[in-house]
């Protein structure tokens, strides 16, 4: 049973144009901009008052209008890829502006309002007034639905840093590997004092690094280097019960990733795949430079039948979509799937030397 | 003559460095090392210590299984469990009154541990496990034999069927009785074992067919032995559609 896992993509996410404080900010916005454009048209001597209540008259309507069908066609676009979201509720935002447009030309050349309000409501030119009323629309439109989708990519990203970090702060270092990492280097202060003063070393290491907030990306060297200090210290614990084959000769070593990249997955893989066995496995680590993309795998056996997995994977791996959706957004995927009896993990994320570029946001 | 303990433990230095604690401690002789559950119920068997030490989490069979099943011998040894952090045991061994140690065990808890060390009840280990979050079903269930135990794993099960006041563990190595309740091992096993009847508790992965004789009684078969047993005719109907036979 495959469980995939993909970034999460960029859509146009509207505010909420059935909730009636968005109803409001609508009719204040129309008006104020009725109100613009009337003060625009002074000086031909029209009657202010007049005008304004025109304006206001045929912009409330098409407000209105198009907050009615954003609301309604508002769920579906949230659900479609942006450019087909952006150009449908343009689209739909046009309509309405073409309808009340119509309607307007339908009640000036009518005589339902009577002579006086006939000369009101009848512009000149049909086609003209389509035109004008299409043009504005259009622009004021797509200015209004790029607000939007910039306020709330914002907001997307600020949530997701703080995510990020909440997450980062869970995905630490378990408790349990610290204890029993403790109770290793007591064993060997006495039985082999030299190991047992690398295992203090690289426990230090691997802190230091769990504790980094300022840099959030380092070179892949570096990360690889974390990840293979965090096996020594798994080793002298598990002894023959552990095997990682790290097959990365190929990757670029100066590439930027985000820090604890690899860490967190192989302390999973060990966690999950290695500790429940009582025969212990073999975890593979491999990775591969495709065009400008960084592939990495880690894959471990599953526990057999009956030795019950320890749960709690995901956060981990969810904290790792949500740290390269910073640092690559759009452009990075996690992947993690069970195959036979084989669980693997697959990051994808493009290949950075500059560090300058890969910590900007 | 010195009292003889087990270490249990699966990580080697955890082992080698009790193994140390105890031999500066002294008075106490080393029966032997263990580094999972199911070795230690074995050893156990063997080596008639008089005190296990025990880590609970172990791959295969944990230290809390192998503890009950310890707890099944006729003289049952005394156990101290180990731990190194799990929240929940703790806090359930403190409310058991069970004794226990963190690591890196500090020599002078270990003496006060082997001074108050005491045989547990099944009973109160079997709480202590239904408590457990993370609570995970045996391993194997464990026949008494006197002074030491016959461990049946799992996957080897082919049914339990209740007596009066007996269960039968009918298995690839044979019949064994053990003391476990029907209604029990169903609650335990719900992924693993299925009810057929008032008193029978069968493997599903040994479910082959379910046939009906002339005078309208439904009987399972089962897979390998070829066995039959009775099923309910109430439990028939639901039997055939869950598992399509």
């Amino acid at each position: 049973m495959p469980v995939e896992y993909r970034a999460e993509r960029h859509a146009l996410n509207l505010p909420d144009f059935c909730a009636a404080q968005a109803v409001l900010a609508v009719v204040l916005i129309v008006t104020l901009t009725a109100v613009v454009l009337t003060v625009a048209h002074q000086g031909n001597g029209f009657n202010f008052w007049l005008d304004l209540a025109r304006t206001s008259l045929f912009m409330l309507w098409t407000g209105m209008g198009s907050a009615a069908v954003l609301c309604v066609l508002r769920a579906r676009l949230a659900r479609m890829p942006l450019a087909a979201a952006s150009a449908l509720a343009l689209a739909s935002m046009l309509a309405v502006i073409a309808l009340v447009s119509w309607g307007t030309l339908w009640l000036g050349s009518s005589s339902l309002l009577g002579p006086r309000a006939t000369n009101l409501l009848l512009p000149e030119s049909p086609w003209r007034f389509f035109a004008t009323n299409l043009a504005i629309g259009a622009i004021v439109d797509a200015l209004a639905l790029r607000y939007f989708y910039v306020t709330s990519e914002w907001r997307r990203n600020v949530e997701l840093q703080a995510r990020a970090r909440v997450r980062a702060l869970q995905a630490r270092i378990r408790p349990h590997f610290l204890f029993n990492s403790m109770n290793t280097i007591a064993a060997l202060t006495r039985s082999d004092a030299k190991r047992a003063e690398q295992a203090v070393e690289d426990l230090a290491d691997l802190f230091r690094a769990n504790l980094n907030e300022k840099r959030s990306s380092i070179t892949l060297k570096e990360e690889l280097e974390v990840a293979r200090i965090y096996q020594r210290i798994e080793q002298l614990r598990l002894g023959e019960r552990l095997h990682v084959i790290w097959d990365v000769a190929d990757l670029p070593m100066r590439a930027m990733v985000p820090g604890l990249l690899m860490q967190p997955l192989l302390e999973n893989a060990i966690y999950h795949g290695i500790e429940p066995r009582p025969a212990g496995g073999i975890v593979t680590v491999s990775g591969a430079l495709d065009g400008d993309v960084i592939g990495l795998t880690v894959r471990n056996p599953l526990p057999e039948a009956g030795e019950e997995a320890h749960s709690g994977n995901r956060i981990a791996l969810d904290n790792i979509r949500e740290r390269m959706e910073l640092l690559y957004p759009g452009r990075s995927s996690v992947e993690a799937s069970r195959i036979g009896d084989e669980y693997i993990v697959r990051l994808r994320f493009p290949y950075v030397e500059d560090s300058e570029r890969a910590s900007s946001l | 003559m010195n009292p003889r303990v087990l270490i249990v433990d699966d990580e080697p230095p955890a082992r080698e460095r009790l193994r140390r604690l105890l031999e500066e401690h002294g008075g106490v002789d080393i029966a032997g090392e263990a580094a999972n559950g199911e070795q230690a119920v074995r050893l156990a068997g063997d080596l008639k210590p008089d005190l296990v030490l025990l880590d609970v989490r172990m791959p295969g069979m944990n230290g809390l299984e192998a503890a009950r099943h310890l707890a099944l011998f006729d003289a049952p040894p005394a156990v101290v469990f180990t731990t190194a952090y799990d929240a929940y045991a703790v806090e359930a061994f403190e409310a058991q009154a069970i004794g226990y140690l963190l690591k890196p065990v500090r020599a002078e808890k270990l003496a006060a541990a082997l001074q108050r060390a005491a045989r547990l009840a099944e009973s109160t280990l079997a709480r202590v496990a239904a408590g457990d979050p993370a609570r995970a079903p045996r391993t194997h269930v464990a026949a008494r034999l006197g002074d030491a135990v016959r461990l049946i794993p799992l996957p080897e099960i082919y049914y339990f069927a209740a007596d009066q006041k007996y269960t039968t563990v009918r298995h690839r190595g044979g019949a064994d009785l053990i003391e476990d309740s029907l209604r029990a091992l169903e609650e335990e096993f719900p992924a693993q074992f299925v009810r057929v009847h008032r008193n029978a508790l069968v493997a599903i992965h040994s479910l082959a067919a379910i046939e009906r004789d002339v005078e309208g009684q439904y009987r399972v078969v089962l897979r390998d032995i070829g066995e039959r047993l009775d099923v309910s005719r109430r439990l028939a109907g639901e039997l055939k559609e869950r598992f399509r036979l």
